[in-house]
């Protein structure tokens, strides 16, 4: 008994110990978004702002003067609507892959798998072309189709192994009854899934919320870009950086996810889980 | 089962959206790449394009800064993967251990992984430069160092800081994966442990590990696939700098296509990469598959 | 039909389904509230955008948008002068035109305006640093403004011809001046009396005062003596030049026997000696960025454009500096002439975007442009009490002297391999000789292409 108690103090000591590590930096971004800018190459460099050091001044040029909350918007928009599109055409494929025996399948997995290894980075260029022939340069509706199609071989990968989870013979019960395909996919396929669907979409939120190297390259406007566009705009790399409204920002477009994460932890874990331990 | 031809065309309504975003969005560009990889696609021939050849495949290869890009992905994989691994691992032992404050603990470590690259680069750039809080606890407080240390100034410096940050951001994700991993190991093993007398280190090595290989291996194709990502952090920690010697394959590659628009050469070094990614994670998915039967 | 209907029961389902899971239970009518204002932001965006095109249809020439790209920085004084005051101005003369102005960073509006050129998306005016346009004429994206717009004569006359003469290549001018400047020394006046000295003279004074000031300050932080935010042509030229170096013949067909002159590696070498003895800094990542290491007495000397004073005005209001002209070595004074244009691109509104352009050279705008900074080309402008009252003198002065850059198209390339080389210098890899043996190969291979 005696032994179980030194050994959960120690736990904790070092389990703190680590998070002292991991949470710093984020402590320091809040800690410097709210020091005035002028204070930021005061001598000796402060951790913490002193009291009557604290303003909001950052936050207010951010979200008023700055008018950065079209990008937040901008980020929500393009971000919630590939995430949906994703988490049906995913589960469809996914479904299907799972269920059925056709001509291709064997190809058409292993196409899957392969995009997964494939850096996304890697075919910019023919995608910076096709976007160009399509006309979705400069357009926000033009990141969605390429955020989807990223984001779509690890979700179908993800969503195969739990309907490969879900017992045959619940299909089998529907089609007795004369349900159709659609049936079954709408009332088992769907239902029983569902954490590992939210688990996904979850992940991919996060994927489009902070996708940074194509939404730069497509996007010009000022009031079009997504929320890091945003954020690397404000910093001059051979000029002076604002490192108070950078960090502003950065907290402002942490908190969504932060939000989501600490409301669906439930699906993050469970879906992290059945992908891992089957593999 | 026999299908009918109404479910016939239900499943074929189910996979046409997916099919259709790949062959447009996913397909199209491979196959454009590759062609791009022969051309001579750059802004003097912005309207033809003739053919190359091997021209560009040959300039990748005999290029210095491919070499230095190619060589930098590769310690970042081979220093970040282990790295989060391993602390990641450590940390899902002790969570597994402990019987209060879970949630808290797993929430607080998690909070790296959704941090977004461009944040989180910021502020590794900001704490690590050469006049920030890092060396100014160095060199004033604890007196580790006489003089400012230049982070971001150097090759090596410049790559560690940029795989601190990989490091840093994926311990989470980790402790996560493995925690799962851990509650699946079926007890008894451990009791069966105890009963031969094996100390904590026997049990590690002799039960817990070869109980989560499946997951280990799975976190190792996933991570090496992330690791030969890496493009953000790079950007915005030194740009590349100095002198492109610290530019990984991504941020080479985005240079030589949008900076210099040698397109074909981009091409082409993506293909190469490509080649080498899938090799390397369809060697390491089959040695996932042999190990789990 | 029970099909049909099946189908649309399934995708309702689905996303009634995929509705709850995204939303995480409580949080649902809030989200989805955000989500419906940005699609109806989006939609009413896009009717705006259809309506325009519909209407422009209709009555033609009555609402265009026209893009203008420039490089103001997105939080400067100018930024907000072109966005608070002058596009109302003109859009208040111009009813019927908006200006879409797009702010980028200097190295970014580069790449963007070559990626744009391949999907033809290129704006319809941009402002562009003079050394970029003999690279946008080669590549067909420019407008000849001297043969499309029949009044060209007479607003061009209304401009410096010094300035002027950025705009043209071969026969032809490809935009209109619209702001000049060069760089003089900026010296932090209290450290020079401290230390007893005056402003560099000459370049080994300036070497000298550099050494001397650098050291530790009070609170035991490293102060250098100069700071120099990069190596490109743009930071090396006034030491190239002023030491009688040059980057290229003055045909510039030729760099070898010249980049990699006596003179030139002389002046690599200096910056070196300077860098190991640490009196030097600024082109690393880490380093401290230019304004606040001058405005914290960190960084002692800077050689600096016009838009420096009101930069220091608006961050280090207090802070006593003074300014010199760029010191002598054997080629004299010498410093880089900097400036930019405006130019019309291959696909623009024409006739819009020559009422933009005229306004932007114009009295009114070079006037209130001169406010933050930038030095007028318009020579009424320049004759206001504004520019009388605004410290533009020295540099007014340092222009007669300065230099252009070489004006070849492929300058960016030559630029960033003079950056790497340099790089290379100060970090050891090669001595200044062999880095600019070897640089004046590669300028030769790329000048013959020209």
């Amino acid at each position: 008994m005696k032994r179980s108690v030194l050994q959960q103090v120690i736990c904790h000591v070092l389990l703190i110990a680590g998070l002292f590590i991991v949470v710093l930096p984020m402590l320091y971004m809040v800690s410097t978004s709210l020091k005035p800018n002028g204070a930021l190459y005061q001598f000796p460099p402060k951790f913490l702002p002193s009291p009557d050091e604290i303003t909001l001044e950052n936050y207010a040029y951010v979200l008023g003067a700055g008018k950065f909350y079209i990008n937040f918007l901008n980020s929500v928009f393009v971000s919630v609507i590939s995430v949906v599109l994703a988490a049906l055409i995913a589960s469809a494929l996914a479904f299907v892959i799972a269920r059925f025996r056709f001509p291709g399948r064997r190809a058409l997995f292993m196409f899957i798998v392969l995009t997964m290894i494939i850096p996304g980075l890697t075919l910019i260029v023919p995608q910076y072309q096709l976007a160009v022939k399509l006309h979705l340069i400069n357009k926000l509706s033009g990141l969605i189709p390429f955020y989807v199609a990223w984001t779509i071989p690890y979700s179908t990968f993800m969503i195969k192994g739990f309907i490969d989870g879900i017992p045959k013979d619940l299909d089998e019960a529907i089609y007795m009854d004369g349900g159709s395909v659609f049936t079954v996919f709408t009332h088992v396929a769907i239902p029983l899934a569902k954490p590992g669907i939210a688990s996904v979409s979850i992940f991919n939120f996060l994927t489009c919320w902070e996708e940074f190297p194509w939404a730069n390259t497509v996007i010009n406007d000022n009031m079009k870009r997504t929320m890091p566009i945003a954020i690397s705009g404000f910093f001059g790399r051979h000029q002076f950086t604002q490192w108070g409204y950078v960090f502003a920002l950065s907290v402002i477009s942490l908190l969504p996810v932060l939000i989501i994460f600490i409301c669906c932890q439930k699906f993050f874990v469970s879906g992290l889980t059945t992908g891992s331990v089957k593999g | 089962m026999k299908y009918s031809g109404k479910s016939k065309a239900q499943v074929v309504l189910l996979l046409l959206p997916g099919l259709l975003v790949f062959a447009v969005f996913t397909l199209y560009p491979i196959v454009k790449l590759f062609v791009m990889s022969f051309l001579q696609w750059d802004f003097s021939h912005a309207l033809e394009h003739p053919f190359a050849g091997l021209s560009n495949y040959m300039a990748v290869l005999g290029d210095k800064y491919f070499r230095t890009a190619f060589v930098n992905s590769l310690v970042y994989t081979a220093v970040t993967v282990p790295g989060q691994m391993i602390l990641g691992f450590l940390v899902a032992l002790l969570l597994n251990k402990v019987s209060h404050l879970k949630i808290t603990y797993r929430v607080l470590y998690y909070l790296p992984v959704i941090t977004s690259w461009v944040v989180a680069s910021l502020i590794f750039r900001y704490v690590f430069n050469t006049e920030g809080m890092l060396n100014y606890v160095l060199v004033n407080v604890l007196h580790l160092s006489s003089a400012n240390i230049h982070w971001l100034d150097t090759r090596w410096g410049g790559m560690w800081v940029a795989m601190l940050l990989g490091i840093w951001k994926g311990i989470g994700w980790n402790m996560v994966v493995f925690l799962a991993a851990l509650q699946t190991v079926p007890q008894d093993l451990y009791e069966a442990a105890d009963m031969d007398g094996a100390g904590a280190w026997q049990r590690l090595i002799h039960v817990t590990l070869p109980s989560i290989r499946g997951t280990i291996l799975f976190a190792l194709v996933m991570l090496t696939i992330g690791g030969f990502n890496v493009y953000t952090s790079i950007e915005m920690i030194t740009g590349g700098g100095p002198a492109h010697q610290t530019d990984v394959i991504l941020t080479w590659m985005y240079y030589k296509a949008f900076s210099t628009g040698e397109f074909g050469y981009a091409a082409a070094l993506s293909f190469i990469v490509t080649i080498v990614l899938a090799v390397l994670a369809s060697l390491q998915f089959k040695l996932m598959q042999q190990k789990e039967v | 039909m029970t099909g049909t209907k099946k189908v649309l029961a399934a995708l309702l389902t689905t996303s009634i389904g995929l509705a709850a899971f995204t939303g995480c239970g409580s949080s649902t009518p809030a989200q989805s509230e955000t989500t419906d204002q940005v699609d109806q932001s989006s939609a009413t965006s896009e009717t705006t955008a259809s309506t325009a095109e519909t209407s422009a249809a209709e009555e033609p020439s009555e609402e265009v948008t026209i893009n203008f790209w420039h490089h103001y920085s997105a939080q400067s004084p100018e930024n907000d002068t072109l966005t608070n005051v002058l596009i109302p101005e003109f859009e208040k003369e111009n009813p019927g035109i908006t200006v879409n102005a797009v702010s980028h960073e200097w190295a970014d509006l580069h790449e963007k305006i070559l990626i744009s050129a391949q999907s033809d998306t290129l704006p319809d005016v941009a402002r562009l640093d003079s050394a970029w346009v003999p690279e946008f004429e080669k590549m067909g994206i420019l407008q000849p403004l001297d043969e499309t717009m029949t009044d060209f004569t007479d607003v061009s006359d209304g401009l410096l011809e010094s300035a002027m003469s950025t705009a043209r290549v071969g026969d032809h001018y490809y935009g209109l001046a619209l702001n000049t400047n060069t760089k003089i020394l900026f010296y932090n006046a209290e450290a020079f009396a401290d230390a007893g000295i005056e402003a560099p003279k000459t370049m080994d004074e300036f070497v000298e005062d550099a050494k001397l000031l650098s050291g530790t300050n009070a609170n035991g932080q490293q102060v250098w003596g100069y700071d120099e935010p990069a190596l490109a042509g743009w930071n090396l030229c006034p030491f190239i030049w002023s030491m009688g170096g040059s980057i290229t013949n003055d045909e510039q067909t030729k760099a070898t026997g010249y980049i990699n002159s006596k003179e030139t590696v002389a002046a690599i070498q200096m910056l070196k000696d300077l860098y190991d003895a640490g009196a030097i800094t600024g082109w690393n990542s880490g380093d401290i960025p230019m304004t606040d290491g001058f405005g914290t007495g960190r960084y002692m000397m800077l050689l600096e454009g016009p838009w420096k004073i009101s930069e220091m005005a608006g961050s280090y209001p207090d802070f006593n500096y003074k300014t010199a002209e760029v010191p002598a070595g054997d080629g004299g004074s010498v410093s880089v002439l900097g400036g930019e244009d405006i130019a019309m691109l291959s696909d623009a509104n024409k006739e819009a975007s020559w009422k933009f352009i005229k306004f932007m050279t114009g009295e009114f705008a070079q006037e209130e442009m001169a406010k933050c900074g930038q030095i007028p080309v318009n020579k009424e402008a320049l004759e206001s009490d504004t520019v009388k009252n605004a410290d533009f003198a020295p540099f007014l002065e340092a222009i007669t002297t300065a230099k252009s850059r070489p004006t070849v198209s492929c300058w960016t390339d030559m630029d960033s391999e003079l950056s790497v080389a340099v790089s290379d210098v100060m970090n050891g890899n090669k001595t200044a000789q062999q880095a600019m043996d070897d640089l004046a190969a590669e300028f030769d291979e790329m000048l013959a292409e020209e």
